[in-house]
C-alpha cells in the first residue's frame, strides 16, 4: 500500500516535471511560430517539389536565396486545383506567406500563383 | 515540423519505407488515419475520465466493477486503434516528429500512463470487492485515478500541440 503511494507520488511528480518542461522545450518548426503580421510577397523559380503528407512543400529561389516554403496538404492541394505534377521544378511562380519568426528562409504559403491562376491555400 | 533529414536511422528509414511512401502520396490516407486517430483518442480517453471519476467518488452507487467491464474495453480498444493510426502519422514524418520535443514528452506520458494501469491492477484492484459500491476508495485506488485522469489529459494535450512546437 504505501509502495504504491510512493510509485503514484513519483509517477504523478514525473507527469508534473514533464509539463512543467514542455514550454520550455523551443519550437523547432511549428504551425504557430509564422508572422502573421507582414504578408510577405516572393517571386522565385521552383527548384523542388515535396507533394506529400502531411503538407507539401517546396524549395524556392527567391530575393538571391533558396527559401522552404510550406503549402497545403496534397488533398487540398488537389482540390483547389493543384494536383500532384502542377507544381515542378523550374516553374516561375508568386506567392504570399508569412516569414518564420526564427528561420529568416521558411515561409509559410497563403496563396499562389502560377500559370496564370491564383490558388487560396487556406 | 519539416527539414527532415538529420535524425535517427530507424526513423529515416521508416519514413523511407514504402509504408511512409504511400502514407505522404496517398491524398486522404493520412487524413484518415489522422481522423481516426482523434476518434480513438476520444472513445479512450472519455472512458477512462469516466472510470478515473468514480473512483474519485462521483456516483458512488455505481459498482466499480460492473462500469470496469463496460468502460475499460472502450479504452483498450480506443487505445488500440490510436496506437495504429499513431504509427501511421508517425511514419509519414518520421524524422520531424522524433526531432519535436512535444512529441517525446507525449511518449514518456504514455509510458506512464501505461505503467500507473499496472500497477492499479496489482495493487488496489485486487481488493475491490470490499470497495465496489458505496464506499470512498482506498488511498492507491484515488492515487491512481488522479494520476490516470492527469496523464491522460497530459498526452491527449501533447499530442495537439505537436502541430505548434
Amino acid at each position: 500500500m504505501i509502495l504504491t503511494d510512493k510509485r503514484t507520488t513519483l509517477a504523478a511528480a514525473a507527469a508534473l516535471g514533464v509539463l512543467a518542461a514542455t514550454p520550455a522545450a523551443l519550437a523547432h518548426h511549428g504551425w504557430g511560430s509564422y508572422d502573421s503580421t507582414a504578408l510577405t510577397t516572393l517571386d522565385g523559380t521552383v527548384q523542388s517539389v515535396s507533394f506529400g503528407n502531411p503538407h507539401t512543400s517546396i524549395q524556392l529561389e527567391a530575393q538571391g536565396k533558396t527559401w522552404f516554403i510550406v503549402l497545403a496538404p496534397p488533398s487540398r492541394m488537389t482540390t483547389r486545383g493543384l494536383p500532384d505534377g502542377t507544381l515542378r521544378q523550374g516553374q516561375t511562380v508568386s506567392l504570399d506567406g508569412y516569414v518564420h519568426k526564427n528561420e529568416p528562409a521558411e515561409l509559410r504559403a497563403e496563396r499562389i500563383r502560377v500559370d496564370g491562376k491564383s490558388v487560396e491555400l487556406r | 515540423m519539416e527539414h527532415a533529414g538529420a535524425g535517427p536511422a530507424w526513423a529515416l528509414a521508416l519514413e523511407h519505407s514504402a509504408l511512409g511512401e504511400t502514407l505522404r502520396q496517398a491524398l486522404w490516407l493520412y487524413p484518415a488515419a489522422n481522423v481516426l486517430h482523434v476518434l480513438a483518442v476520444v472513445a479512450m480517453v472519455g472512458s477512462i475520465f469516466a472510470f478515473d471519476l468514480r473512483i474519485m467518488g462521483v456516483a458512488r452507487s455505481l459498482p466499480v466493477a460492473a462500469l470496469a467491464r463496460l468502460l475499460l474495453p472502450i479504452a483498450a480498444g480506443g487505445f488500440a486503434v490510436a496506437a495504429v493510426t499513431g504509427f501511421l502519422l508517425f511514419t509519414a514524418d518520421a524524422t520531424a516528429v522524433w526531432n519535436n520535443p512535444v512529441f517525446v514528452y507525449k511518449l514518456g506520458l504514455i509510458g506512464l500512463g501505461l505503467v500507473n494501469i499496472v500497477v492499479f491492477h496489482v495493487i488496489p484492484w485486487r481488493g475491490v470487492e470490499t470497495w465496489n459500491a458505496e464506499v470512498p476508495s482506498p488511498a492507491p485506488a484515488m492515487a491512481g485515478a488522479f494520476v490516470s485522469a492527469g496523464v491522460w489529459a497530459g498526452t491527449a494535450t501533447l499530442g495537439r500541440l505537436i502541430a505548434y512546437f
